[in-house]
């Protein structure tokens, strides 16, 4: 036991070395804004999230304008507001944005924070589970690796996470917006998990389809092998003779921590509650700051309008530039609707087999809408890997990882390239790079059809191994 | 049931043949990575037999359509300069300004707009995280010195029927104290084209003569003119640069009493964006049959011009001026007794394939193919060291395309006659070139702009070399993946021994993560390497050290890194996901370093093929060949013995400073070699931001990455 206890410790204070050494890391980049150039690279900064055009929509507010006059800024005003004055402070012999950057760095650390206990959370709610399905053997393996430490570590150091963070984009608060409603709704607060929602729905549109995977999380609870298993676990302990001892302790076990096989609809209900209070209360804010200028329409037209109609054709990792810049104007509305419809179509299907695993799901739903979405950068990719790490147990058995790995790093460094090649030395042209956004395109597909699929296979394996054991 | 649903998996991939077939591969990867190797160094060899004819591609260029109006008054304006400027040199001071003023004189006279455009050298600073930037983002920095100043004359011609929006570049490299006839004859050239273009109603695009003032070397007035010509600075450059500097003051002031013209003028002047830039020099290469012309096309990091730049020139030059072309070869490589072998041997292969089906049409002489060979390597070569070879280079920068065109008469210049003849012959074939590209309607994209020339009328295009490269890459994912398999499959094997551990369990249970240990160790290796690399930045800092010291200075300090690092590896902090370390490891580490090495190998050849090429040859041997030395010890057989003698040898051949002094003995002789060459030249290397330079400490970690795993 003291050990044990000694491991713990052991391990947090590493973990916390770890962390410190990512904020230091991304401090002395911080110092290096004109060499890194990083925030003028097309993979970090899209037309929603550069901070440079936030501090043009800054401007031109500060001169009684809309701050959406003229297409530069289509960001929230809230954002515009809490960041824009940060961007007009200027320190002597400092770096241009510092501040701006330290706030980011510090929503990079309180994403990893929350990252992390929400890991040790589905952690607790994992091993429950295999004790109540008597399958030791599997959760003291478990017990070795904390899954949240691991996914924390993953969301710090990822390379996407810290160019996301230094090139200056606003990508790590609207990271911080879903991981919050992510926390929150494990951690069992409606209020919370609403907060996060709405506000990343603000922020960037598609966290709205994240709808879904919060409810299951406040019905259901986290993450755990399918009901139908405990369902069969139950009924066949009735069918057993009830009266053996250690049947007993187990039943008494079942009723003491009960895994919520029914829908519980009151914290389901106060969620919607809440959210409805936050988005009254979001959208009054917004009101507010665009009165003059223009009011709520203009600003939903020029944000949410300008995500779904996809007018800034400028070249991102994404595959809808290339797209919507080849297709004649008059199928433009068509295909817009066809492309995110697409998203759409897979949000049921996935609701439907893994409601059993609401995280996992909102991972999943994460990682469609960035593969799809308008303007994706390297920061959503940042999210869902940083995500990708809680499941390290239920994925340990994934194929291709070594594969995926390699590709991964393979495209981030040929992006460049291309683009290079595209803009700077005119021996290549627009398809090198977009080959390079398909390449990308592809491993984000294997990368959720081998993740799905690990964990399907996993599910397969518990109730295997649960059906084997009497 | 675990094994009817493995039946099952294997049943699913029979179906598919393309599973089958890459688990066939993977299966005889040795066979294959012997196949693909040797095909590779084949089909590389067998280049120049496949080098087409080159072809213009941009129909609007029309050369020698027209017929040429240079005419001999030209010639002889022309030959009055040269007479001017050569007059000067006889004269031992105030050279520069008076031969500044001649050259301004007789531009203003033909009505051009000129100016006068004074900069200072650059010191070449190595950037490196300048690479992936634009060239003109570099911040203008203050560290030059006010004594070290030239002065480039810039003469334009706007366009009669243009719009300004267009401009076509002619650069002669000038140097007023030390300058020869030659370049003395290389204005008379320009000068007679230029007067004939002023005169001209068919421009279409302006004309600008820059005689770029080369004491600093040929390089540096050019990219100096060309950062100020894309920079445009509000506000007066001239007396911005008075006022850093107040005492060079005078030499404005000597030049305004000497010239009382009003078209000269101090401020920056611009015409439109560079169609083309062609560089004229005149050398004296001792010729004894007839005028040759040679072209010089690289840029920095393997960049080309555009092929149909080169076809213009080369078809002007032999089809109606008459020159011998000849673009740079390796003269070593014509004696070679095995090339002329192999070429005999391929044009009996070709005379076969010809007797089998006449339209196949491959076989050329025998020395016609060790020509094209050196022709080939020598572009491989340049383009590879990623160092211009000209002030050509500067345009590519800019997206321009440009070439140097060196003009070297059969007689010596002395012979006044032959002179005005020589002098039209040059002027001709540049107005020819001027005219056709006049004619563009946009800018040169039809042809390519990944070649290598074989000779000056043949090519080698990007489909084609790019399979010679794929083949030799080719077995390295191949031998990846079947070491990856073969560990996996080790690993469930010695989990089905033990069963019961506990530890194990984890580890296996985690399987398909356990590659991270070994990215691990590779990463570091990386980041080491990717230290040394920049180490250099910091010991060019140091003042007053020779070569060699800092050749030494910089090993040590590698070793030095590489033993820090080797402890931070070490040390617990590292062991927050650790896994057990498993047997069949290296193979593990083999794989992951093959993997990063096909990734990089891929990637530099985007960048720069034949910088790829070179390493592919030499690393892609030494990353299969590679296993760990304690077991071939350990085994005691011949042929253990002999993979460790081959890996020693490979391992010493592609550390780059043993492959640049064996190359250079070969070349030059062994004597005189010290290690101070190595500094050099790697300091030249990163002087141009080559991307070489990063490569070759890419190799250098590479080859030490396999060294450690061998031990």
């Amino acid at each position: 036991m003291e050990s044990k206890k000694e491991e713990n410790r052991k391990k947090t204070s590493s973990f916390w070395v770890w962390a410190i050494a990512s904020v230091i890391f991304r401090l002395i980049l911080i110092y290096f804004p004109k060499n890194l150039n990083l925030s003028s690279r097309p993979e970090v900064s899209t037309p929603l999230t550069s901070l440079r055009r936030l501090a043009e929509g800054y401007w031109l507010k500060q001169s009684s304008m809309s701050p959406y006059a003229g297409s530069m800024y289509h960001g929230s005003p809230l954002l515009l507001s809490l960041l824009g004055p940060l961007t007009v402070k200027r320190m002597e012999g400092q770096p241009n944005h510092l501040l701006c950057s330290l706030l980011f760095v510090l929503a990079d650390v309180v994403s990893a924070v929350l990252i992390r206990a929400t890991g040790r959370k589905l952690q607790t709610a994992y091993s429950r589970s295999l004790k109540l399905l008597q399958l030791d053997s599997l959760s003291k393996s478990s017990e070795n690796l904390s899954s949240g430490d691991v996914a924390a570590l993953v969301y710090l150091w990822n390379p996407f996470t810290i160019v996301a963070c230094v090139g200056l984009s606003t990508s790590p608060i609207e990271n911080l917006a879903i991981i919050l409603s992510l926390y929150g709704a494990c951690t069992r607060l409606p209020s919370l998990a609403a907060f996060g929602w709405v506000v990343a729905t603000h922020l960037s549109l598609y966290p709205a389809i994240l709808i879904i995977p919060l409810i299951f999380l406040l019905g259901y609870g986290p993450d755990a092998p399918p009901r139908k298993l405990f369902v069969q676990r139950r009924n066949g302990k009735d069918g057993d003779n009830p009266s053996s001892g250690s049947s007993c302790l187990q039943e008494e076990l079942f009723n003491q921590s009960k895994p919520p096989l029914t829908f519980s609809w009151k914290p389901v209900v106060q969620f919607l509650f809440w959210a409805s209070v936050w988005s009254v209360y979001v959208l009054a804010l917004c009101s507010l700051s665009v009165k003059q200028k223009g009011g709520l329409r203009e600003m939903f037209k020029s944000t949410f309008g300008f995500i779904l109609t996809v007018e800034d054709l400028s070249p991102n990792m994404g595959v809808l530039w290339y797209f919507f810049a080849e297709v004649f104007d008059f199928f433009r509305n068509f295909f817009s609707i066809v492309f995110h419809m697409n998203i759409l179509f897979m949000i049921f299907p996935l609701a439907i087999r893994l409601n059993h695993r609401p995280c996992f799901l909102a991972f999943v739903y994460i990682t469609i809408s960035s593969l799809l979405k308008s303007y994706p950068s390297v920061g959503d990719s940042a999210l869902y890997l940083g995500l990708l790490g809680l499941f390290v147990f239920e994925l340990a058995d994934m194929q291709f990882s070594f594969f995926l790995f390699c590709g991964y790093i393979g495209v981030s460094l040929l992006s460049p390239v291309m683009h290079n090649l595209w803009i700077w030395r005119g021996t290549g042209n627009a398809n090198f790079y977009y080959a390079t956004a398909m390449a990308f395109a592809c491993f984000q597909i294997v990368l959720v059809v081998e993740s799905a699929s690990a964990m399907l296979n996993h599910d397969r394996k518990l109730r295997k191994l649960s059906v084997a054991k009497p | 049931m675990a094994e009817t649903e493995t039946k099952n998996v294997t049943s699913r991939m029979r179906q598919r043949p393309i599973v089958r077939l890459g688990i066939l591969l993977i299966s005889h990867s040795i066979l294959v990575s012997i196949i693909c190797c040797t095909a590779g160094v084949l089909a590389l060899l067998l280049l120049p037999v496949l080098a087409k004819n080159s072809y213009i591609s941009e129909n609007a260029l029309m050369p020698g359509s027209a017929s040429s109006m240079l005419s001999y008054q030209d010639v002889l304006e022309a030959n009055k300069l040269v007479r001017d400027i050569s007059s000067l040199s006889s004269k031992p001071s105030g050279v520069a300004i008076e031969s500044r003023g001649i050259i301004a004189q007789y531009m203003s006279d033909l009505g051009a707009e000129v100016n006068y455009h004074k900069f200072h050298p650059h010191l070449n600073e190595f950037h490196p995280l300048h690479f992936f930037s634009s060239p003109g983002s570099e911040v203008i920095q203050d560290n030059f010195s006010c004594s070290l100043y030239g002065v480039n004359t810039v003469g334009i011609i706007r366009a009669p029927r243009g719009d300004g929006k267009e401009a076509i570049v002619l650069v002669t490299p000038y140097d007023s104290v030390r300058g020869g006839v030659g370049e003395a004859l290389s204005l008379g050239i320009a000068y007679s084209v230029f007067s004939l273009l002023a005169r001209v109603t068919w421009l279409a695009k302006d004309i600008i003569w820059l005689v770029a003032d080369s004491q600093y070397g040929e390089y540096a007035p050019v990219t100096a003119w060309l950062r100020d010509y894309h920079t445009p600075v509000f506000g007066d450059l001239g007396s911005l640069n008075s006022e850093m500097c107040d005492n060079n003051n005078n030499i404005y002031k000597l030049k305004e009493n000497s010239i009382q013209e009003r078209n000269i003028s101090y401020t920056f002047k611009r015409a439109g964006t560079m169609a083309a830039a062609l560089v004229l020099k005149v050398a004296y290469t001792n010729e004894q049959f007839e005028d040759t012309l040679s072209i010089y096309a690289e840029a920095s990091n393997g960049q080309m011009p555009n092929l149909d730049l080169i076809n213009i020139v080369n078809y002007l030059a032999v089809h109606k001026q008459g020159l011998r072309v000849k673009v740079e070869k390796f003269w070593s490589l014509l004696e070679s007794q095995w090339l002329r072998f192999l070429g005999e041997i391929f044009e009996s292969l070709g005379k076969l394939a010809k007797s089998l089906n006449p339209d196949w049409k491959f076989g050329i002489s025998p020395s016609d193919y060790v020509e094209g060979t050196a022709t080939l390597a020598s572009s491989l070569y340049y383009q590879a060291l990623g160092v211009p070879t000209g002030c050509h280079g500067a345009f590519r920068d800019y997206q321009v395309d440009a070439i140097t065109l060196e003009i070297s008469p059969k007689v010596s210049f002395n012979n006044k006659d032959r002179r005005s003849d020589f002098l039209l012959l040059g002027g001709r074939l540049i107005e020819g070139v001027i005219r056709s590209v006049n004619n563009l309607l946009e800018k040169f994209h039809q042809s390519f702009f990944l070649y290598l020339l074989t000779s000056p009328g043949k090519f080698v295009s990007v489909g084609v070399y790019m399979i010679a490269f794929a083949l030799i890459v080719a077995p390295l994912p191949v031998v990846a993946a079947s070491l990856y398999a073969d560990s996996n499959d080790l690993n469930t094997a010695s989990k089905k021994d033990k069963k019961s551990s506990n530890s194990d369990e984890l580890g296996a249970s985690l399987k398909s993560w356990k590659w991270l240990n070994s990215a691990k160790r590779v990463f570091v290796v990386h980041l080491w390497g990717a230290i040394v690399s920049l180490l250099p930045y910091f010991i060019s800092q140091i003042r007053d050290c020779t070569p060699t010291t800092n050749f030494l200075i910089w090993i040590s300090l590698s070793m030095l890194i590489l033993l820090i690092l080797h402890q931070i590896l070490g040390s617990p902090y590292f062991h927050v996901c650790e896994l057990k370390p498993q047997e069949g490891e290296w193979a593990l580490l083999k794989s992951v370093t093959i993997s990063s090495l096909f990734i990089g190998l891929s990637l530099m050849s985007v960048i720069n093929f034949a910088t790829a090429e070179i390493g592919a040859l030499l690393l892609v041997p030494i990353s299969l060949m590679v296993h760990p030395l304690k077991h071939d010890i350990k085994a005691r057989s011949l042929r253990s013995f002999s993979r460790v003698i081959c890996n020693l040898v490979l391992g010493v051949i592609s550390f780059p400073p043993a492959t640049f002094i064996l190359l250079k003995g070969v070349f030059e002789g062994f004597d005189g070699l010290n290690a101070g060459d190595f500094w050099n030249w790697v300091e030249s290397l990163w002087a141009w931001n080559s991307a070489t330079y990063l490569y070759i400490d890419a190799k250098c970690f590479d080859t030490t990455a396999s060294e450690i795993r061998n031990l």
